[in-house]
Order: C-alpha cells, then structure tokens, then sequence
C-alpha cells in the first residue's frame, strides 16, 4: 500500500485530524490536482481573500499552502465563512518552477460568489503546465 | 481580399452547459506594466455568434510580458436569466515569444470553467 494512501486512511481515523474530515471547518474546501502528472499538488501556496462589498478591495481571509494531498484544511472559520465574492489565488508557476518546469501562467486565481454559507462549497484546481479547469464541486 | 495577418492572440468561448457558442460575451485584454505592476487594457471586444473574439491585439502592439484575458462571464449568463458560480473568470498568462500565435479558448458552465493553450 503506497505511503500517499496509508496517509490518506490515517487522516479518517486519528482524532487530531478527525474535526477536519469531519468539515466542522470544512464550509469552503480545496484540492489541487496536477493533471499533467497525475498526483495531487503537493505544497503549493495559496491565499483566500474576500472582497469587501463597500470598497471592492480584497480583504486576506488565510494564507496557506496544500498538504500531500492537494488539499488545505482550515482554509476558513465558520464565523468568518459570511456570503461575498471570494478569491483563491494560486502560486501556479512557483510550483511548477520547484519542479524545474515553466508554465504558462504565473498563477491562478478563482473568483467566486458564496450567496448561501450555510453549505459545503468545494473549489478544486486541476492544473497542469498548459491547462487548468476548476468547478463548484463536493 | 484584404490582406490583413488575423490577431497573434485568439479565444473562443464555449458554453459547455448548454453545449453551444458563448456569443456576446465582453472580452477584455490586459499587460501588467511591469514596473508600475499595474494592468493597462489594451483591448475590448465581444465574442461573435461562433462564440470567439478577434482583433484584441495587433501583432506590432504584441510584445513579451504577463496579459490578462479578462470573461464577463457572470453578465453572460445573467443575459440568460441565469445565476452562476463565478462572477467572472480572469486568466493571466506570460508570452515570451511574441511570434507564435496563441488560441486560449474558455469552456465554461454556471458552476465550471477550464481553459488552456491550443492552436
């Protein structure tokens, strides 16, 4: 059973880990995918703002990088979790050049409407050196 | 015939959802300034009734450097009565070498979206 997997299985069953796959922070999740090599990205930084709907400045929520799977848990607090325009933004090229590549983009960045936060919202990223795609998922 | 050389940059917008041409849609192109690091616009256009947008750029104003296609994708689908996920969707990307031609197309849905380089 590779390492990725056993971290995975232990993920669902130690109780430090168990509030985060439980999703009591888990209103609005991630999970970055690199499609080109078919593994999820690893260490990759991002940041979440949110706009403020007076100034349409961006206001930093968390800054954080994903894990060995792709994903950041804790990315936001229930209490802060309030309907608005948010925006992921994604250190694309900083990753790819970790792994000696170029890319075409020099980041990515995700801008979306929350309306309801009482629901689950889950924002991926596949991406690879000349692509990416993201959708509303679960 | 006119003897014009078509635009060294090209889109196309596809309406993945209800599988036609995204037409009508305003496309608006940036280069970051990069000294200022502000973004200037350089182009404005609307996508035809196949859904793509030419003419952005000529290829003398078409140097190196970081752009920014930016979709009204939200004013999009709110001229179909829609909602949708995003309010619209910007794709920053870096041109080194001026002298290919880059086709970026958008395939887009209320609730996703992808893009990449094509031809």
């Amino acid at each position: 059973m590779s390492a990725l997997r056993l971290q995975h299985i232990k993920r669902h069953i130690l109780p430090e880990n168990k509030q985060t796959m439980a999703g009591a922070l888990g209103t609005l999740t991630t999970h970055v995918l690199n499609t080109g090599m078919g593994v999820p990205a690893a260490n990759i930084a991002l940041v979440l703002y949110r706009q403020d709907s007076s100034t349409n400045a961006w206001t930093l929520i968390t800054s954080g990088a994903t894990n060995d799977d792709g994903r950041c848990p804790g990315l936001i607090t229930k209490e802060q979790f309030t309907a608005g325009v948010y925006k992921l933004h994604f250190e694309t090229a900083q990753y790819w050049a970790s792994m000696g590549e170029t890319s075409f983009y020099p980041y990515v960045e995700i801008v979306f409407t929350i309306n309801d936060p009482e629901q689950k919202y889950h924002v991926p990223l596949l991406l690879s050196r000349f692509s990416y795609s993201t959708y509303r998922g679960s | 015939m006119a003897a014009a050389v078509s635009s060294p940059l090209t889109t196309h917008v596809l309406n993945t959802g209800d599988g036609i041409p995204a037409s009508k849609m305003a496309v608006t192109l940036h280069r970051l300034d990069s000294e200022l690091k502000i973004w200037n616009m350089l182009g404005v256009g609307t996508t035809n009734e196949d859904g793509r947008c030419s003419g952005l750029i000529s290829q003398e104003a078409f140097t190196s450097g970081m752009y920014k296609l930016r979709f009204e994708t939200g004013s999009y689908w709110e001229s179909r009565g829609q909602t949708s996920f995003f309010p619209y969707v910007e794709v920053v990307f870096i041109i080194t070498d001026p002298g290919q031609r880059f086709h970026l197309p958008l395939l887009m849905s209320r609730f996703s979206y992808s893009t990449y380089r094509g031809s």
